[in-house]
């Protein structure tokens, strides 16, 4: 990778899980039992009807079950979510978020990385006003008193618990990030690959092409980003290796805020710790592929709702933009429209298959993007033969 | 193995004058003399040793009045010697060392400048060792190396710290001793000898380096016999390499399949053994030839497909007169690489079923004066890193890599027993760009 643009790149940071292959299936603790009960009360939201479980369905590796460019949230549950509620799964094998030696940005929770650590992560969404929109802690901590489960918070915690609403706060995100880091749920490693990785399964001659169009850096390339391969410790991939990059994604018309010309969403730079880093604005964490088939939205602002055209997009970007993005008066193509022009230069168009000019052949042809579509449904969990 | 290397710095002029003797000898790194060499410098480690008991001998007679002062340094085989500490005394002299302790040390510095490319003109330490043996008595010593690469080593910068070696060897009988520890492959003719005053050319020839993964150690036992005969035999069990490491995404492993996998006994995975097997005979004066034999499983019991790594080859080294002619041949397999490639296919590197390298060399000296000796040399030699592949079906497996053959030609100026200054010109049949122009300096004793 070189050049400043591609800091925002790929490349770094852990990307494969030391347990993989064998998953703990250990009796929750208490902490990770009370975290299970919190993550599905709705009455700790101020619609009194969203929960965790409401965009991390369980049903759907943690991700929505709609097919919604950004959840809605909020008292009445009207308002749109800034971003596209992510997969949790395979999340506890992330980190803080740093910079690799190299300067690549790594690691990190929610789609800017902004938080530290799945307990950080936990607390957030209680008060986002575009979510569970709590007043406060005390407002959170009230509901929680009068939660069904509210006297074992107490035999865990302590009888004088919701005394003390920041402490019982902190007590409501161990729990959850107890429960998310126990329960294997979060990471089955029970997908097609991973039984090809185990040597009890084969893949069918069409998800190897797809394997190796994923695999070749002259092809899809996909491995720059989401490792597959098992680490030299034996341990599984978790096709991302939680860096960021700059795809310049579409603006999404479904996303109310883009009516306005002026609102932009510039990802990493957002970050008040990250505010001096023009080249950094337009990047997004990289995402797990695993159960990636199961989802019904595409990147940070959901602006695909197929499989099909988030592979294309990548490999017809540079080839075809006529086909992604709006037309300007003249004819001409408004490409990254998503982004103020001051920050194109910081798309990653160097790397492949983004490396292209309208004309050029795409990377992928058509039937070999439906190879790699159907190699990723092998990364779905849950898999039976 | 350094009992065939570093000379022990008593033993200089003792060397020396036996191989100003020898004026019909070849090049100073025949087999022959490089057999010789080491008898010597066991001698004079023994000698040593022997001089300073006596020293000591005779001061505790001329005190013996006077309670038996403490010795700094214990009397030669009795074991658990401590050897001084690291500065208590200059560290020239195997007597101030301690008896039956030396001093051994070799390093280089190479310039390469590729004719082509010549933006990417390096020089470099390429390495600076300092190593000890130590004799704990008359049948046992500890071999140490320790190697510093690319001159500075910290998280910024390229260099490597290396234990390169680090043995005790103890003579079992006067033909039989047993290895154990860290220690060199007894594989072709460099990977045991690989002192910059032990080859021609400034770098090390690619068949030894890319395909014999040079320096090539493991961990584990071996027993070693020198014959009278002239043959020396060796074989053993040992650390093997680690095919999880297997990185397809880099070029890792088209430029050394096996060095890209090695494990040099840092923190090794260990539930694979190997073992290895070694003969060279010397029974004719001038005349080395020799073969060897290394096997082992090498996923340690983390992958579910076990696969076997082999390596094999047979050498041979010829010193008439004035000329020094060599030749090594060698092949490595791993087994089951089909399954072993299936979830990497699409990247660019994926695990050869073969490899293999062949090189000719040939070089005379033409001119010797004092310690001085020209020697020009011409060395062919044809690699190739991935000469074949399982069967993944069509469209997945790769094409198996073309050979690579290199012509190096070129002078070694020894200027001292222990010095050699070189040069030479490579040229590369399928890589052109690699076209290089090489000087080094070099040092050992």
């Amino acid at each position: 990778m070189a050049g400043a643009a591609l800091l925002a790149a790929c490349g770094g940071g852990g990307s494969s899980a030391p347990d993989a292959s064998q998953p703990a299936a250990s009796a929750l603790s208490a902490q990770a039992v009370l975290g299970e009960k919190i993550f599905f009360d709705a009455s700790l939201s101020a619609s009194g009807k969203q929960a965790c479980a409401s965009c991390h369905s369980p049903t759907n590796a943690h991700a929505p079950a709609n097919d919604l460019s950004v959840q809605l949230g909020g008292s009445l549950l009207d308002q749109q979510g800034r971003r596209q509620a992510p997969s949790i799964n395979y999340l506890s094998f992330d980190t803080a978020f740093f910079f690799a030696a190299d300067g690549t940005p790594t690691g990190g929770f929610f789609w800017d990385g902004r938080a530290a650590s799945l307990l950080e992560q936990a607390g957030e969404p209680f008060m986002n006003p575009f979510e569970m929109a709590n007043a406060g802690v005390a407002d959170v901590i009230a509901k929680l008193a009068n939660a069904s489960y509210a006297a074992e918070f107490k035999a865990v915690f302590g009888a004088d618990i919701f005394t003390r609403p920041d402490d019982a706060m902190l007590r409501v995100k161990l729990a959850l990030s107890q429960y998310q880091k126990e329960d294997t749920g979060f990471r089955a490693f029970s997908s097609k690959y991973d039984e090809f990785l185990r040597g009890k399964v084969q893949l069918a001659d069409q998800e190897m092409r797809g394997l190796a169009l994923f695999n070749n850096p002259t092809k899809g390339n996909c491995i720059g980003c989401h490792p597959s391969g098992k680490a030299a410790d034996g341990s599984f991939p978790l096709f991302t290796d939680f860096t960021y990059d700059n795809l310049g994604v579409p603006r999404n018309p479904l996303i109310a805020r883009n009516d306005d010309p002026a609102y932009n969403d510039l990802g990493l730079c957002e970050r008040a710790d990250l505010a001096d880093r023009a080249d950094l604005c337009g990047a997004f964490k990289v995402p797990s592929l695993r159960n990636v088939a199961q989802r019904h939205v595409f990147f940070h602002n959901g602006r695909f709702n197929t499989l099909k055209d988030a592979v294309t997009f990548y490999v017809q970007r540079d080839t075809n933009p006529e086909k992604w993005y709006p037309l300007n008066a003249d004819g001409s193509v408004k490409k990254f429209d998503d982004l103020p022009p001051r920050y194109h230069a910081n798309v990653n168009t160097v790397e492949v298959p983004y490396n292209r000019h309208p004309g050029d052949v795409p990377a992928l042809s058509d039937a070999e993007v439906d190879d790699v579509i159907v190699f990723l449904k092998t990364l779905s969990d849950g898999y039976r033969p | 193995m350094s009992s065939t290397r570093p000379r022990a710095l008593p033993a200089r002029a003792l060397l020396a004058a036996s191989l100003a003797l020898s004026a019909s000898t070849a090049f100073a790194q025949s087999a022959t003399e490089t057999a010789l060499a080491q008898r010597l410098d066991q001698l004079a480690a023994e000698l040593a040793a022997v001089k300073a008991q006596l020293v000591q001998l005779q001061q505790a007679q001329a005190a013996a009045p006077a309670p038996a002062a403490p010795v700094a340094q214990a009397a030669p085989g009795s074991f658990g010697t401590t050897p001084p500490a690291p500065g208590s005394a200059p560290a020239y002299s195997a007597s101030l060392l301690g008896p039956g302790t030396v001093l051994t040390s070799y390093g280089e510095i190479n310039y390469n400048r590729p004719t082509r490319q010549t933006q990417n003109t390096q020089v470099d330490v390429r390495r600076f060792v300092l190593g000890y043996q130590h004799r704990f008595d008359e049948k046992t010593k500890v071999v140490t190396e320790l190697e510093v690469e690319h001159a500075v080593s910290s998280a910024a910068d390229p260099g490597e710290v290396e234990v390169e070696q680090a043995y005790i060897e103890r003579q079992l009988t006067p033909v039989w001793s047993l290895r154990a520890g860290l220690f060199l492959m007894p594989v072709g003719l460099l990977n045991e000898n690989h002192e910059p005053t032990a080859f021609y050319g400034v770098e090390r020839n690619f068949v030894e380096t890319a395909i014999i993964p040079s320096t090539w150690r493991e961990g584990g036992a071996q027993l070693v016999g020198n014959f009278d005969n002239g043959l020396t035999v060796q074989g053993g069990i040992t650390t093997g390499f680690d095919l999880n490491k297997w990185d397809a995404t880099s070029t890792e492993g088209k430029e050394s399949p096996l060095f890209s996998i090695h494990q040099e006994l840092a923190l090794a995975k260990g539930h694979d053994l190997a073992a290895f097997g070694a003969v060279n005979w010397r029974g004719i004066p001038g005349l080395l030839v020799g073969g060897s034999l290394f096997t082992g499983q090498a996923t340690q019991a983390q992958a579910v497909d076990k696969a076997r790594i082999t390596l094999w080859d047979i050498h041979a080294r010829w010193t008439p007169g004035k000329w020094d002619f060599s030749t090594v041949y060698t092949r490595g397999t791993i087994s089951n690489t089909a399954a072993l490639n299936a979830a990497l296919v699409g990247n660019p590197t994926l695990i050869p079923k073969s490899f293999d390298g062949f090189y000719l060399q040939g070089a005379y000296k033409v001119w010797s004066f004092d310690d001085y000796a020209l020697s020009p040399f011409a060395r062919w030699e044809q690699f190739n890193t991935a000469k074949s592949y399982a069967d993944l079906g069509m469209g997945l497996t790769p094409e198996a890599a073309r050979a690579e053959r290199v012509v190096t030609m070129g002078a070694n100026l020894q200027v001292s027993q222990g010095v050699v200054l070189k040069a030479d010109y490579q040229r590369f049949r399928e890589n052109a760009d690699l076209n290089r122009v090489n000087l080094g300096l070099g040092w050992s004793f």
